[in-house]
């Protein structure tokens, strides 16, 4: 009985060995792969994540790390939430982006600087966790790697764009069922990963959650949806 | 009686069409440790228009300070490494920071908060010991410390021949 429980050991050890070392597996065709993802995640009319988003600069020993939360609803709201080491918020939806800063005590409402910009930004972080990938294949050429996990890989076209931003990496769970990472490349080996610990989809959202004006305090969007299957 | 009254609302509405001169500050000694790592977020406003920025200083003794400012997603908008002596290297800049704005006005601004710069330099305010108000005629900063973690900082952040970028 010894004997198989230590060869059960064994082969489930080298079992997870085997899978971390399986490489990733180039897919020739990623269309079929992106229509699959977008049809997935096109039956979802939310998702709630909390996240830690890493900061790897080169020079530095360690992560510089903050926390937080994202936040889409269908069709086009979203709200990415800064809670430490400052608190932050930045809301958009086709037509405007807000910021609000926590300072002394209360939330300001800033009046931004490069508005279009932010737009920008915000749109496609709805757009990629919608799975909206034909929408940004103008701007990126997309490929798709498969293993233990499905990773999309964005290359800005524009050389520009490249110049600061070689690289996005997606990367979800094979059948799509969750997003486990964000990884942002830069040319000179500086990266953002943005984790995500946890997410949950077709959450209903409180009133108040994606309002410009006066936003929902975070504690009352997580506790809405804080039983949320 | 009417000409004292006429007087006297010309020096009320010159008293307020007249901005008060800004106030200096002086951050006093020994306020951070001299070998750390400290966290800042800032609101950048120029003309009312406002921008959100991540502030990252190592700071050592022996080598000098290190800032590198981010926006709000984490690309580098400048990165500055002021010497012990005072000789500046800007190391990253950025089309939002150039080069020569960075040495002038990041640099100044980077010296009344954390470094030797003497009071009449620094026009603005100090609310707390991690919350500093600069007040120039082109801009303001408020600028709050959100996290220090002292200890030593790798060398490498302190020599100039090690740019962070290709």
């Amino acid at each position: 009985m010894k004997f198989f429980n230590t060869i059960l050991v064994m082969m489930l050890t080298f079992g997870i060995f085997a899978a971390d070392n399986v490489p990733l597996q180039p897919v020739a065709d990623p269309q079929p792969v992106l229509q699959d993802l977008q049809r997935k995640m096109s039956s979802l009319g939310s998702v709630y994540f909390e996240l830690t988003q890493e900061r790897h600069l080169k020079l530095f020993t360690e992560p510089l790390t903050s926390k937080g939360f994202m936040l889409i609803e269908r069709p086009d709201q979203i709200r990415w939430e800064t809670t430490a080491p400052y608190q932050s918020i930045l809301l958009g939806d086709k037509k405007s982006v807000a910021q609000f800063e926590f300072n002394d005590g209360k939330w300001e409402k800033l009046k931004l600087g490069f508005p279009q910009m932010l737009q920008r930004v915000m749109d496609q972080m709805s757009l990629m966790n919608q799975g909206k990938l034909d929408a940004l294949t103008s701007d990126y050429t997309i490929s798709v790697s498969t293993n233990v996990e499905t990773i999309l890989t964005l290359v800005p076209k524009d050389e520009n764009a490249r110049s600061v931003l070689a690289s996005i990496e997606v990367k979800m769970a094979p059948d799509f069922s969750a997003t486990r990472e964000v990884v942002m490349n830069e040319p000179n080996g500086d990266f953002t990963r943005i984790i995500f610990n946890r997410e949950k989809r077709d959450v209903k959202f409180p009133a108040g959650t994606f309002d410009q004006t006066k936003p929902l305090e975070i504690a009352a969007v997580k506790a809405a949806v804080g039983d949320a299957p | 009686m009417r000409r004292n009254l006429f007087f006297l609302l010309l020096l009320l509405a010159a008293g307020c069409a007249t901005a008060p001169p800004p106030e200096n500050f002086s951050r006093g000694e020994n306020l951070f440790p001299p070998d750390a790592l400290m966290i800042q977020r800032a609101v950048l406003t120029v003309h009312g228009r406002q921008f959100t920025l991540n502030g990252y200083l190592a700071s050592s003794k022996s080598g000098g300070q290190r800032l590198i400012v981010t926006e709000n997603f984490g690309a580098v908008l400048a990165d500055v490494l002021v010497k012990p002596g005072g000789k500046i290297f800007v190391m990253r800049s950025s089309r939002l920071f150039r080069p020569e704005w960075i040495g002038r006005f990041v640099v100044a601004d980077l010296e009344c908060v954390f470094g030797d710069a003497t009071p009449k330099n620094c026009p603005g305010k100090m609310l707390s010991p991690a919350h500093f108000i600069l007040e120039h005629r082109g801009y303001t900063l408020d600028l709050q410390i959100v996290e220090t973690k002292p200890g030593p900082q790798p060398p490498e952040l302190f020599d100039e021949t090690k740019r962070g970028s290709p």
